[in-house]
Parts: C-alpha cells; structure tokens; sequence
C-alpha cells in the first residue's frame, strides 16, 4: 500500500474509499448528473446504497409561514440586542468628582454638605428636568433657581458686607 | 469577534503561496456580529439545512419546527461567542459557522427527545394511529424508493443515522461532520461506511 493507504488496516482503507466515492458522487449530484462516478469502486453493495441515498433522500424546506414567523422572533431579538448593547455603551457610570469649596478644599460627602450654601452657590449643577440634561444657568428652573438665590438673606457676614459693598458702587 | 484565520496554501501553479480565506460565511458573520439585524442572511441560507436534519433525526414537523426556533435563537443569542477555527483540511469551503450551528442543532434535537420522553403529548397506542403532518411514508407523491430510503435511515442507531443525514442531506463533507459529532475524521468515515452497509443490508432484505 502507498499514499494515502500507508499505515491503515482494512477498515480504514475501506473507509478512505468509500470517502472518497462519496465526494466524487455528491459533486456529481450537485451538478445535476443522474448517476455516480466512473472508476471510484467502494464494494457493490456499498455504492449501490450510496447512490440510492444521493437520490432518494430530499433536503426539506419548512412552510413558507414558519419561515417567517421565525424571521420575524429573530428580527425581533436581534433589535433588543441592538438597543441592550447601545444602553451599555451610552449608560455607562462615570463617578463624580468629590465636591469641594470655592478655595479647593475637598468636602465630605453625605449629610455634612447641608447648609453649606455659601460655596454651593457657586457650583455649576446640572439639572435633570422631563428627562433631559440642562445646566442651571440656562435652564428656566436654573433661572428660578438663581434669582431665588439672590434675594435670599446672605447667611454669613462676610457675604452680607460684599454685598453692601457691591451696592454701594456705581453700576 | 471572530479572530483572523488567514493560511497560506501553496499553489505553484499560480507562481507561490498565497492566502486562503477559510470561513465562507465570514463576511456575514462579521456583520451579524456587529449588527444583529443582519444575522437574517445567515438564518435564510441555513434554515433547510437544520430544518431537514431536525426532520429527519426528529420524524416530526412541528418538532423539527421547533428544534429549528430555538437552533437559530440560541446561534443569535451566542453569536457573540462564535470563534472561527477553520484549519486547512477543512479545505477552502468549509464553513466553521455551519459546524457550529450545527452542533446547537444537535443539542436542540437532543433536548426535544429528551422532552418527547419525560412528557409524552399522546399515548402511544393513540399516536400510532395519528399520522405525522408530513408522513413521508404516507405521501403518495413520494416514490417509494424515498420512503424505503427513509426507514433505513430512521432504522440506524444514533451517530451512524446522523453521520449519513449530515452526509447525505446537509451535503457536509467528512471534516465537518467530524466537527458536529465531536469525533476523528477517521472515525466519522469509518461510520460513514458501516452505516452504508448496514443501508445496504436493509434495502436488499424483502421483509423490510
């Protein structure tokens, strides 16, 4: 034995030629011949088999209306993968910076910032308003916000005396 | 995304070695992996092929039907995971796509046998006498040589009965059937011919 043949018992060799058979028969059926190939010989009650098989056994196709539907659920579950995947790109969380007062200092976060309005004031802080992102100093409740805020009594005397200050120079 | 899976085949003839493109379902894999709603191209060229192969191992349509949904939901929900792993014996047609999809149809089949057995919707006496909605044997249109094709098929013990629908049916070649089943090229051919013998046996007995 040579070639491909080397090494192998009965079996395989058997095996090996009936394989190669095979591929030579369905390349043919895949052209349309309406018989198998010359000159591969596998033994006769194997290719006649082979060939009956080739022949006899149709590929299927579901009905018209499952192939649809199933369209469809596909379709379907390949939008909700779509939006799943651009959700965990867009929402990702990114961590606020830790506040801190007009000076620099970092302050503790929780509870202890209330009443802290003196340097709160001055921090620009977005607004969440029907849903959409808007900053204070443009947004209408920003507005509200600020002019609230400046008719309110200072709550310290050194704000009180900037702004008895400020009032009293020219505009 | 699937990793780069370029061989260098010699081809002298075409003056040196040049590369190969392993995977023909690459360029629609990509894309469904990138975009889902493209996966649809991948769904239209394979649904006969898995349609048919859960026929043929299930004999039931709306079995194989469903076998069907839950191959291509399954192959979408994890197409993510897909990695090419085409080798050059696989040869310049092989599809590790198909193998893959494949191998989810075989468990889908799997999981409905083991269904049809915990909870059977019939008695057997009363689903003996109830024909299957596509009853190759009872199809008049059919020759009988399908038929006859068919109860030796279904009359094969498990991976003989799958190598010869994979073969025959699907049209894979040995290396891919290797894939699906999980065993040598060897050993996929060996069955292969044993299965053809035992075919041969059953069609040449009278009494069958």
């Amino acid at each position: 034995m040579t070639g491909a043949f080397a090494g192998r018992d009965s079996h395989e060799v058997d095996a090996l030629i009936t394989d190669r058979y095979l591929d030579a028969l369905l390349a043919a059926h895949a052209r349309g011949a309406d018989h198998g190939p010359a000159g591969a010989d596998p033994a006769a009650p194997v290719r006649m088999a082979a060939d009956r098989l080739a022949r006899d056994l149709p590929r299927l196709h579901p009905s018209f209306r499952f192939e649809e539907a199933l369209a469809a659920r596909l379709a379907e579950a390949a939008a909700r993968m779509s939006l799943a995947a651009a959700a965990a790109a867009d929402g990702s969380v990114v961590p606020l910076p830790p506040p801190r007062t007009p000076d620099g200092t970092a302050l503790p976060a929780g509870d202890d910032l209330v009443g802290a309005d003196e340097w709160r004031s001055g921090i620009g802080r977005p607004l969440l308003i029907g849903g959409a992102l808007t900053s204070a100093a443009l947004s209408i409740a920003g507005a509200a916000y600020v002019a609230w805020r400046l008719n309110r009594p200072p709550a310290s005397a050194m704000v009180r005396a900037a702004r008895a200050v400020a009032r009293t120079r020219p505009v | 995304m699937a990793r780069p899976a370029f061989w260098k085949v010699d081809r002298p003839e075409e003056g040196g070695p040049r590369l190969a493109h392993l995977d023909r379902d690459r360029r629609l894999v990509e894309a469904a992996q990138t975009d889902p709603a493209r996966f649809e191209a991948l769904y239209r060229k394979y649904l006969a092929q898995v349609y048919s192969y859960a026929f043929y191992e299930l004999r039931d349509h709306h079995e194989a039907e469903d076998a069907t949904a839950r191959t291509f939901l399954a192959a979408l929900a994890n197409l993510g995971r897909f990695e090419e792993r085409a080798r050059p014996a696989d040869g310049e047609g092989a599809s590790t796509f198909r193998v893959w999809l494949f191998q989810i149809a075989r468990n889908a089949v799997a999981e409905r046998r083991r269904q049809r057995f915990r909870r059977p919707v019939a008695p057997l006496d009363a689903a003996a006498t109830v024909a299957a909605p596509i009853d190759l044997e009872a199809d008049v249109t059919l020759h009988d040589d399908t038929a006859a094709a068919w109860r030796a098929i279904g009359r094969l013990p498990g991976d003989r009965r799958r190598a010869l629908i994979l073969r025959f049916v699907d049209e894979m070649s040995t290396a891919e059937i290797a894939g699906v089943l999980g065993r040598s090229e060897g050993a996929v051919r060996v069955l292969i011919h044993r299965a053809l013998r035992s075919v041969a046996r059953d069609l040449d007995d009278p009494s069958r």
